[in-house]
C-alpha cells in the first residue's frame, strides 16, 4: 500500500487572540508549515493538491462552506472539504488526507483544524455542548465538563480513582505546556493549586479542565513519491484508526472508558504493527483531566484502574518512560475544538524530528495521537514514525 | 341542598413542596412579618402543574389505579402556568389520561378547587380532581407574606361509598375588589378595606351556610391567611376547634384554589405540614365541611366519611429556606439565560419526544429483548433497526454516575434556574428497570429541593461527590422555558434523603 509521509506541520500561538478570525490564525498555521524549519524546502500553496479542514465553528460563524473560505484565503485552490467530527474533527482531518494520499488521488494534501472561540463571553457554552447528547444528555443540565464529570465520578466509584490523581494531569501537563512556546497556559501549577481550584462540574474543578482557546493548526500530508522529491525530512504515518460510539454517555456499555477510543487504538496499533510498548511518546486527548487517565487505560498504557498509578509513577512525566502530552495537552496547550487533532500530529512531528526545543523527548521515533470527539463519540489515532529519531 | 348522585370519592392524593419559609426569615428581611405563618415554597422548577401533577399521581397511587382508566380530568388553580394554552392537555399526559378524556379547567377563582369537586360527582365515569396553587402577592404585601403552594387531588368513581359529596351549596354575592388579580398579572391583590372584606366574607358564607347541615366533626376553610378560616366559624355555624380540626394553614400558607382541598387531604391523612413525617395520630374525622371562598363568593360541600380512605401524601421532611433563596426562587432577582444558540431544541422536537420526558417511554427490541432509550433506530444492544414493542420504565431507580455543576459548568439555558437555587445542581444517570425486564439508562437532572441530593455526600473528603448507588425517583417538573413555551419532564428525586 502507498504510504503518508507528514512533510510539514505548523501551528499559530493557541489563546486567546481577539484581533484574529478564523482565516487569519489558519493562514499563519499554514504558513509556517509551508515554511517549514531552517533548511527545509519551502513550499506553496499551489503545491497543495487538496485541503481538508476539521472545525467545529463555535459561534455559527461561516458554518457552511468553512472549508472553501478558509482555502481561499489562504491561497489553495484544489478541492477543500470540511471535516466535522467536534473535538476529533483535526484529527480526522488528518486521516481524511492520509486516505486521499494513500488512494493516489492527491499527492499533497494540506490538513488542519481551526476554532476561534474567545468571540463569545455568555453565550460560548450554548456552543460547548452541541456536540453533546443533546436531547436528553444537554436537558440533564450538561455541557461536557458535566458529562466528563460523570465518567470521573463512575471512575472513582469503581476504581478509587481520587482527585488527587486527577489534579496531577494538571501539574504535568502544564509542566510541559511551559515548554511550549505555542501554548495557550504556559505556566505551571502546584499540586495543591491543582487540587484546589473553584469547582467547575464536581468532581473536576478548574484545573481539571482545559481552557476555551482559540488557534489553528495544519499539517501537510504528501505521497511516497511527493515526499521523495522534497527536500525536507518527513515523518511517515504509520497507523491510523478510528471508530465512533453513541453521542450520549448514557448510551454506551461502560462510563469508566471510551469504547471507540479502544477501537481506534487497536486498529492503529495493528496497522503500524506496534503495540503501546514500542511508543516513545503520545499525544492524548485531555479535555478533561480524567479523559487523559481514561487514555493511558483505553491506549493500553496500563490496566483499566491503574492510571492513576501510572501517572504518579512518573512514568508519563517528560522524563518517563512514556511521555504523555510533551506540548502540555489541551490542559496547557489548549484545546481549539477544531485544530486540537491536528495541533496533536504538528507536535508529534516536531517531537519525532527533533525540533521540539526544551521539551523534546531525546531519540522519539515513534509517537501516538489520540484525538476524542465529544465525551467519546469519535475517536481517531494516529501512529507516526521516524527511522532516525528525534535527537535534543 | 342534598345531593342524588352516585359518585364518591376512591381515593385522596397531595403534595407539599418540600421548601418552607419561615415567619422570622420574612421578618429578618422586610423588619417584620405581617402573617407569621410558615409557608410552602415551590422550588425553582416548580409550578402549578407539575404540583398538579406529583398530586394527581399520588391519587391514582393511592387508589391502585393509572391514569389510562381516567374518563374525566379537572384542573383547578388560579395559577396556570399559561393564562391560555396547552395545561389539561400537559397535565393529561404527564398522568398517562387517555387524550380521549375530557377535561376542564377552573382558574379564576380561589374557590375553584371546591367548585371542582362539586361538579365532578355529577358525571360519569372515573374522574381526577386536582387543584394545585400558588399564589404571589406584590413582593412586600401582605398577600406575598402568606402565600403557600401545594396541591390535592381527588380521584371519583361510581359507586365509591368511602368519601360522598352528601350536599353542596354556593353564594355568590358580588364583593369586587375582595380578592382579584389583574390580567396579564401574577400577583394577587385586594383594595384591602377590613370592614369591606369581612362583610363579604361573612355574607357569602353565611347564604351558603343556610342551604346546608354544617354539623361537621371538621371543617376546612379557605385560608387565605391564618386568622380569616375562624372569622368564617360564626357564619358557617361552626365552632373555632372544629376549624381548627379540618383547616391547615401552618406549613402551607395560602394555597388559594388548593387551599381547601389541601387542607380535606392532610386532614384525612393525619398528615401535619410542618412534621409530615410525624405520627398518623388518631381517625380521620367522619364528617367534613369544606368551605372554599374567593373573589367570586362561598362554595360549600358537606363530606362523610365511611371505611377506611386511601389517602397518599408526597410531602418530604420539609426543609427551611432562607429569605435570600425565597426571593430567589419567586425570581424577583434574577435575570434570564444570555442569548445565543447552539443546541437549541425546538418545540416539536420535544414534542416528539414527550413520551419519553413524562413517563419514560422505551422500547424492547423484538429481536433480543433488550430495552433501548429513547427507542429509535438500531437497537442499543444488538444493533438490528427493528419495531420497538413500547414500555415504559418504571419510575424508580439508581444513580450509576452523577456529577455537581457549579455556575461555570452549566448550559446557559440552565443559568436562571441554577440562580434561582442559588447553587449548583446535580445532574446523573440513572438506571431504570421496564417491567419485564430489562433495563435503561437516562441522564436526568436532580432535584434541587434545597440541595437535595448532594449535600453531605463527600465535598470535604473530595473523593467521591455523588452517591452512586442511591434509590432514586423520577418527578415531573419544569426543564426550562424557551420561544415562551415552558417545557416539562421527569427529574430524579432522592428516594432515600433525610
Amino acid at each position: 500500500m502507498p504510504e503518508a509521509h507528514v512533510v510539514g506541520a505548523g501551528q499559530s500561538d493557541f489563546g486567546a487572540h481577539p484581533a484574529e478570525s478564523y482565516r487569519s490564525l489558519f493562514l499563519t498555521a499554514v504558513e509556517d508549515a509551508l515554511a517549514g524549519d531552517d533548511g527545509d524546502e519551502p513550499l506553496s500553496p499551489a503545491d497543495v493538491d487538496e485541503l481538508v479542514l476539521g472545525t467545529l465553528g463555535v459561534g455559527g460563524r461561516q458554518l457552511g462552506l468553512s472549508a472553501a473560505a478558509a482555502a481561499t484565503h489562504v491561497g489553495v485552490e484544489g478541492p477543500a472539504t470540511r471535516v466535522e467530527n467536534a473535538c476529533a474533527a483535526g484529527g480526522y482531518a488528518v486521516r481524511a488526507a492520509v486516505r486521499a494520499v494513500r488512494a493516489g488521488e492527491a499527492d499533497l494534501v494540506l490538513a488542519g483544524g481551526v476554532e476561534v472561540m474567545n468571540d463569545l463571553s455568555e453565550s460560548l457554552p450554548y456552543w460547548l455542548g452541541v456536540s453533546g447528547e443533546t436531547a436528553y444528555e444537554r436537558l440533564a443540565g450538561t455541557t461536557f465538563s458535566g458529562v466528563y464529570a460523570q465518567m470521573a465520578a463512575a471512575h472513582m466509584d469503581a476504581h478509587g480513582t481520587t482527585r488527587e490523581d486527577l489534579s496531577r494531569v494538571a501539574v504535568k501537563n502544564h509542566r510541559n505546556g511551559a515548554r511550549n512556546p505555542h501554548a495557550h497556559l504556559a505556566f505551571e501549577c502546584t499540586l495543591e493549586e491543582a487540587m484546589s481550584g473553584p469547582a467547575v462540574a464536581e468532581p473536576l474543578g478548574l484545573y481539571h479542565c482545559c481552557p476555551t482557546t482559540d488557534g489553528a493548526a495544519a499539517v501537510l500530508v504528501a505521497s511516497d513519491a511527493a515526499a521523495a522529491d522534497l527536500d525536507r525530512p518527513s515523518v511517515r504515518v504509520a497507523g491510523v484508526g478510528a471508530g465512533s460510539d453513541a453521542v450520549g454517555l448514557f448510551d454506551r456499555e461502560t462510563y469508566t472508558s471510551i469504547p471507540a477510543s479502544r477501537r481506534a487504538a487497536e486498529r492503529a496499533y495493528e496497522a503500524a504493527g506496534v503495540g503501546p510498548d514500542d511508543l516513545d511518546l503520545a499525544e492524548v486527548h485531555d479535555c478533561f483531566s480524567i479523559a487523559e487517565l481514561l487514555a493511558y487505560e483505553d491506549l493500553g498504557f496500563c490496566e483499566p484502574g491503574e492510571s492513576g498509578d501510572l501517572l504518579a509513577s512518573g512514568a508519563t512525566a517528560l522524563e518517563g518512560d512514556l511521555p504523555v502530552n510533551t506540548s502540555g495537552g489541551l490542559k496547557a496547550k489548549g484545546h481549539p475544538i477544531g485544530a486540537t487533532g491536528t495541533g496533536q500530529i504538528v507536535e508529534l512531528y516536531e517531537q519525532l524530528l527533533g525540533r521540539a526545543g526544551e521539551r523534546q523527548v531525546e531519540g522519539a521515533r515513534r509517537g501516538l495521537a489520540h484525538n476524542v470527539g465529544g465525551s467519546g463519540g469519535a475517536v481517531v489515532v494516529h501512529v507516526l514514525e521516524h527511522e532516525e529519531g528525534g535527537a535534543a | 341542598m342534598s345531593r342524588g348522585s352516585e359518585s364518591g370519592v376512591r381515593a385522596v392524593g397531595a403534595y407539599l413542596p418540600r421548601l418552607r419559609v419561615a415567619p422570622e426569615e420574612l421578618a429578618s428581611g422586610w423588619g417584620e412579618d405581617p402573617a407569621g405563618v410558615t409557608r410552602a415554597v415551590p422550588d425553582a422548577d416548580e409550578d402549578a402543574l407539575t404540583m398538579a401533577v406529583a398530586a394527581g399521581r399520588q391519587a391514582l397511587a393511592a387508589a391502585d389505579a393509572t391514569g389510562e382508566s381516567v374518563d374525566r380530568l379537572v384542573f383547578a388553580t388560579t395559577t396556570p402556568p399559561v393564562e391560555e394554552g396547552a395545561l389539561t392537555a400537559r397535565l393529561g399526559a404527564a398522568l398517562s389520561v387517555p387524550e380521549s378524556a375530557s377535561r376542564s379547567a377552573r382558574t379564576a377563582d380561589a374557590a375553584a378547587g371546591v367548585r371542582a369537586l362539586r361538579d365532578a360527582d355529577e358525571r360519569e365515569g372515573r374522574t381526577l380532581v386536582v387543584a394545585a396553587d400558588c399564589p404571589r402577592g406584590a413582593p412586600d404585601g401582605e398577600r406575598e407574606a402568606v402565600a403557600g403552594a401545594g396541591g390535592a387531588a381527588f380521584l371519583l368513581e361510581p359507586r365509591a361509598a368511602t368519601l360522598r359529596v352528601i350536599e353542596a351549596a354556593e353564594a355568590s354575592p358580588a364583593y369586587p375588589g375582595t380578592r382579584f388579580r389583574r390580567s396579564g398579572d401574577d400577583a394577587v391583590d385586594g383594595v384591602e378595606i377590613t370592614a369591606y372584606d369581612r362583610t363579604a366574607l361573612r355574607e357569602a358564607m353565611a347564604a351558603a351556610a343556610a342551604d346546608l347541615d354544617t354539623a361537621v366533626d371538621a371543617a376546612a376553610v379557605q385560608a387565605p391567611g391564618p386568622d380569616s378560616p375562624y372569622r368564617a366559624a360564626g357564619a358557617l355555624g361552626v365552632e373555632r376547634d372544629t376549624v381548627a380540626a379540618g383547616t391547615v394553614v401552618d406549613g402551607v400558607g395560602d394555597a388559594a384554589a388548593a387551599s381547601v382541598p389541601l387542607s380535606l387531604a392532610l386532614t384525612l391523612a393525619r398528615v401535619d405540614p410542618l412534621a409530615p413525617d410525624g405520627d398518623a395520630g388518631e381517625d380521620p374525622p367522619e364528617t367534613l365541611l369544606a368551605a372554599g371562598y374567593g373573589g367570586d363568593g362561598a362554595a360549600l360541600l358537606r363530606l362523610e366519611r365511611s371505611g377506611d380512605l386511601p389517602v397518599a401524601v408526597d410531602a418530604r421532611p420539609s426543609r427551611a429556606v432562607d429569605f435570600a433563596g425565597y426571593l430567589r426562587r419567586r425570581a424577583d432577582v434574577v435575570s434570564g439565560a444570555p442569548e445565543g444558540g447552539g443546541a437549541h431544541v425546538s418545540v416539536p422536537a420535544w414534542r416528539r419526544s414527550l413520551p419519553q420526558r413524562y413517563r419514560l417511554a422505551a422500547g424492547r427490541c423484538p429481536d433480543c429483548e433488550a430495552v433501548s432509550f429513547p427507542p429509535g433506530g438500531a437497537c442499543d444492544d444488538c444493533g438490528a433497526v427493528v419495531e420497538y414493542e413500547p414500555v415504559d420504565l418504571d419510575r424508580e431507580g439508581t444513580v450509576e454516575t452523577a456529577a455537581r455543576i457549579a455556575q461555570g459548568g452549566a448550559p446557559p439555558e440552565f443559568r436562571e434556574y441554577q440562580r434561582r437555587i442559588g447553587a449548583e445542581y446535580a445532574t446523573a444517570v440513572a438506571r431504570f428497570s421496564a417491567p419485564g425486564g430489562g433495563e435503561a439508562s437516562v441522564p436526568l437532572f436532580v432535584v434541587d429541593d434545597g440541595r437535595s441530593l448532594v449535600d453531605g455526600a463527600g465535598k470535604e473528603g473530595g473523593e467521591n461527590l455523588v452517591r452512586i448507588g442511591a434509590p432514586v425517583e423520577a418527578v415531573f417538573r419544569r426543564i426550562y422555558t424557551q420561544e415562551g413555551v415552558t417545557r416539562y419532564g421527569l427529574k430524579l428525586r432522592p428516594l432515600d434523603s433525610e
